[in-house]
């Protein structure tokens, strides 16, 4: 596993350093801490549509910087010819793909962490209460892009940055209509549906009492489950392929 | 004592049974401690050689052995690889980057870090451990470079193009750190279209055209021309005896200077007749000729390379 950390280290160290990351950051940061200006709020509901404003928008910035740092990765290390050096050492090719799928994955923590420590200030400051539910939908939006980057990382180790964007930007539209395609659990093929429903928690934990650890626990499981199949086709299609 | 690399019945045909052979039949020998060159023009198959022993390219077939084990990712790590005109994050330091690479060799942070600044030093960066990439010019990457392929002081290293983008004095220094690296027992596998640096430094070479073997042997034994001996002669006549003139070929004069071929057989009697006439003569070793004929005459020739040494 030294091998995997070490790819994962640098991925940080190179991802942390992007200024583009930095920007989106920092856009979004000053849109949430200017959310409660909005004019419409309604008496008594005021911290609740902050909430869901504020986990929205660090869904479209995580989503962003996921993209931004998942779809050219591999690609282009393997158009510059930088990871020749890597991979002609000790290294597997799973070993580089979960390494860079976990070093993306980290630095989105650090983002998602950096969104969650303000909208959650912002929230206590103008509310006066601290709002620790939402830490729940900010887990469940890190979960759900780490799985679009797994995805990313995945597509990019056989094609092309812009077939990646858009299988991406695809797979995000399709997880996400589940249920308005097929109704409900009563269709055959709700189960098999690829869904990342799981992981939108943003009404309840902006109207309501966010969501039970056992809730959470289903999410770490199919966040793993997710993960572990998409680096695993993604090792397997990089295993194959001449660089 | 095996052999550093050992390459048997390489090959490579990529899209499908019908598809384009890059490389076929290739045998390599590298001897261990030695300084080998691959040469070959462009396409000539060199670098999916190279590949497909560091496992970068899956071969459609053959052999390939790295000090006496299967060229798997085990042995790789006994391995330096320079690979041709490496590219680094630009927003990374020269080490960061040798971490990296030491990391992923085995090397604990400590042993990476106290390892760096000598190395930088050894590649002509010294003090420039901090410096992000994106401020290196193309000469410095190609140094860090090379000192990502020594961090973990591999007993075998493979170089591809290593002068590349280097000005003179750092072509200079790679041809002096590659010599010092065979002094210390490093394997040496180097790829070069610098043909007066592979001549000057390597042992043996294996010159590949158009996925094949076209020659291999020692320097000495693919460029010495059988049968003649090189004369330089000085001497204030402004031609050479007429005896003389009836022997030699490829002549060449400059200031007073006449160098020349002779038949061996006529090598005494040259020297005699010169020495008559007051000539002196300044060297008289077996005739050689350049890497760079050589391998024009290869590449043009190809049918009429029949000499020792050359594969058909």
């Amino acid at each position: 596993m030294n091998r995997v950390a070490a790819v994962a280290r640098a991925v940080v160290a190179d991802a942390i350093r992007r200024r583009i990351v930095w920007v989106v950051v920092l856009f979004s940061l000053v849109l949430a801490a200017m959310i409660p200006m909005l004019p419409s709020y309604g008496v008594g509901v005021a911290d609740a549509v902050y909430r869901e404003i504020a986990l929205a928008m660090t869904y479209v910035a995580a989503m962003v910087v996921t993209l931004v740092l998942s779809v050219s990765r591999i690609p282009v290390e393997v158009e510059r010819r930088t990871l020749y050096s890597v991979l002609a050492r000790d290294v597997r090719r799973w070993e580089y793909v979960l390494g860079t799928w976990l070093g993306i994955t980290l630095t989105l923590a650090a983002v998602t962490a950096a969104f969650g420590g303000i909208i959650f200030a912002v929230g206590w400051a103008v509310y006066g209460a601290p709002m620790w539910m939402l830490w729940q939908g900010v887990l469940a939006i890190w979960m759900e892009a780490g799985i679009i980057a797994a995805l990313c990382v995945a597509v990019s180790t056989i094609t092309l940055p812009v077939i990646v964007a858009v299988a991406a930007l695809a797979f995000l539209f399709i997880a996400h209509v589940r249920a308005d395609l097929l109704g409900g659990p009563e269709n055959p093929l709700w189960y098999a549906y690829p869904s990342l429903d799981a992981f939108n928690i943003i009404a309840p934990v902006s109207h309501g009492s966010g969501v039970s650890l056992l809730y959470l626990a289903t999410m770490v499981l199919a966040f793993v489950g997710w993960v572990g199949a998409l680096v695993f086709l993604g090792a397997l299609g990089f295993s194959r392929r001449d660089l | 004592m095996t052999p550093a690399i050992r390459i048997e019945r390489a090959h490579k045909r990529y899209g499908g049974a019908t598809g384009f052979v890059a490389v076929s039949d290739v045998a390599l020998t590298v001897n261990r401690g030695s300084i080998h060159g691959l040469l070959g023009p462009n396409g000539a198959g060199k670098t999916t050689t190279l590949k497909m022993l560091l496992g970068l390219v899956r071969p459609s077939g053959g052999t390939f052995e790295i000090l006496g084990e299967p060229a798997g990712p085990a042995v790789r790590a006994r391995v330096g690889f320079l690979p041709e005109q490496p590219y680094f994050s630009p927003l990374l330091t020269a080490a960061e980057v040798l971490m990296l690479h030491g990391r992923l060799s085995g090397m604990a942070p400590s042993e990476v870090e106290s390892r760096t600044g000598e190395l930088l030093a050894r590649v002509g960066l010294e003090g420039r451990e901090k410096t992000r990439l994106a401020k290196y010019s193309r000469g410095m990457l190609q140094r860090v470079g090379i000192a990502q392929a020594l961090i973990a002081a591999p007993e075998v290293v493979v170089l591809d193009e290593p002068a590349s983008g280097l000005d003179p004095v750092g072509q200079r220094d790679v041809r002096n750190l590659m010599m010092a690296l065979a002094e210390e027992g490093t394997t040496v596998l180097l790829s070069s279209h610098q043909l007066s640096e592979v001549e000057a430094i390597c042992d043996e070479v294996t010159i590949l055209n158009h996925g094949r073997v076209a020659a291999e042997g020692s320097i000495d034994d693919l460029l010495n021309v059988a049968g003649r001996t090189s004369v330089r002669a000085r001497g204030t006549a402004p031609a050479l005896p007429a005896e003389v003139q009836s022997l030699m070929e490829d002549v060449a004069v400059s200031g007073g200077v006449w160098v020349f071929s002779v038949p061996d057989s006529a090598v005494r009697a040259t020297v005699d007749i010169l020495d008559d006439n007051g000539w002196a003569i300044e060297s008289l070793v077996p005739k050689r000729q350049s890497l760079e004929d050589y391998f024009g005459r290869m590449l043009e020739e190809p049918s009429r390379m029949a000499d020792a040494g050359v594969v058909s």
